[in-house]
């Protein structure tokens, strides 16, 4: 009877603890703080790549991105996603404006919506001048 | 306090059930447009009824969006001053959709199409219809559609062309949506297949088969690296459902243990 009740109380100990484990892992996953971005997910550019007045598209994890020198020294990059359907943003430089081909929505060089349908400015990036370098993310 | 429950219960069932665009289809009763044109029988009348149903409709695009005016006021409702500018001409019809849709309109004008335009070639509406516009498909190329201008067999060719991509792209869009459907933020991907598509359908209204041939590849590439995140998603998927299984299996053994447990100190109680 001892060993039997041994065997019971020790397998519904290891059953209780894998489902311990099961519940509370996605509640750690969720709680974890997120990674904080590394050297190796930043982008980094040469200034001379982004001339005055002048948007200088890449890939940025995997997305489209889009930096820009609207005056001196002043950098601003963005994703270059539209925020209303998606589409990808093109940089008008006369016109010193992002427009959407798909809908007509237009940002200013800031990210700010202009006018169209799209309902929030550009999702932003940071962008930090180190040197000659602008890193960005 | 059950006669409090019951309108509790009762304000819950009226919420759920309440139409969630009723504020959008008051919106687009508010305009005096409608509210004018809505109820004239025949030609002045006909845009309005053509309208409802239609993509512009659905996607809350409103007769002032493109014709322009005060919606508002009755008497400023055709005011020039206030942007109103009425029905365009034949050949001022693609500038006049160009203000949205820019991208296509661009390669329209580029294209064959677009060259003849004003010397019996087509504009947007010949194609797409104008107040009853629906949602874009390849079907819009067609013989009987083709024909009323020249021979179908250059149209057939770009038909074909497009035919793999345009599947890709439906089944994509099949895929996320089902995805959706099960309460996952797909709107990333919904963009991404968006931006992909009317990128894709800028490219034939350039009417030139060997570019939409040459650069089909290209599409097909996106279009994958799309497929592989819908993947990923669905295998995720999948290893929930086995997780999610194997837990149900542990849960029934514990309960079945638990019982001999019982059980034996129930036995040993009596013995």
């Amino acid at each position: 009877m001892g060993s039997r009740r041994l065997f019971l109380t020790t397998a519904l100990g290891a059953i209780g603890a894998v489902l311990a484990f099961a519940a509370g892992w996605p509640v750690w996953r969720y709680l974890s703080p997120m990674e904080e971005p590394g050297e190796e997910e930043r982008i980094a550019l040469d200034r001379e790549d982004v001339p005055l007045g002048v948007a200088h598209f890449f890939r940025f994890r995997g997305q489209p991105a889009v930096v820009l020198q609207s005056s001196p020294g002043v950098y601003y990059a963005f994703s270059a996603i539209c925020t209303h359907l998606g589409c990808i943003v093109q940089w008008l430089p006369e016109q010193r404006e992002f427009l959407c081909p798909c809908h007509a929505g237009r940002f200013s060089p800031d990210g700010r919506v202009l006018s169209g349908p799209p309902p929030r400015p550009l999702d932003s990036l940071p962008v930090t001048v180190v040197d000659n370098r602008l890193l960005i993310g | 306090m059950i006669h409090i429950l019951g309108r509790t219960w009762g304000l819950l069932l009226f919420l759920l059930f309440l139409p969630t665009d009723v504020s959008a289809q008051q919106n687009q009763d508010e305009t005096v447009c409608i509210q004018c044109h809505g109820g004239i029988p025949g030609a002045i009348g006909a845009p309005v009824r053509q309208w409802q149903g239609s993509i512009h409709q659905r996607h809350g695009v409103l007769c002032f969006h493109c014709h322009g005016g005060d919606p508002t006021d009755f008497g400023l409702a055709h005011s020039p001053e206030r942007g109103f500018l009425g029905a365009p001409g034949d050949e001022d019809v693609p500038k006049f959709c160009g203000r949205c849709h820019v991208g296509v309109t661009e390669d329209y004008f580029e294209s064959a199409h677009g060259q003849a335009l004003g010397a019996g070639g087509p504009n947007c509406v010949t194609c797409h219809g104008s107040h009853a516009v629906q949602r874009a498909t390849s079907e819009l190329i067609n013989p009987q559609d083709c024909t009323r201008c020249h021979e179908y067999g250059r149209a057939e060719e770009i038909k074909n062309a497009i035919a793999g991509t345009e599947a890709f792209i439906s089944s994509l869009e099949g895929d996320v949506a089902a995805l959706h459907r099960l309460g996952i933020d797909t709107s990333r991907l919904e963009g991404s297949i968006f931006s992909v598509r009317n990128e894709f359908r800028r490219l034939f209204h350039s009417v030139d088969v060997e570019r939409v041939r040459n650069e089909t590849d290209n599409f097909q590439q996106q279009l994958g690296v799309i497929a592989g995140q819908v993947e990923a998603l669905q295998a995720e998927l999948a290893r929930r459902k086995v997780w999610g299984g194997a837990v149900v299996v542990l849960l029934i053994l514990a309960g079945v243990l638990s019982l001999l447990l019982y059980k034996s100190y129930m036995e040993g109680k009596e013995g």
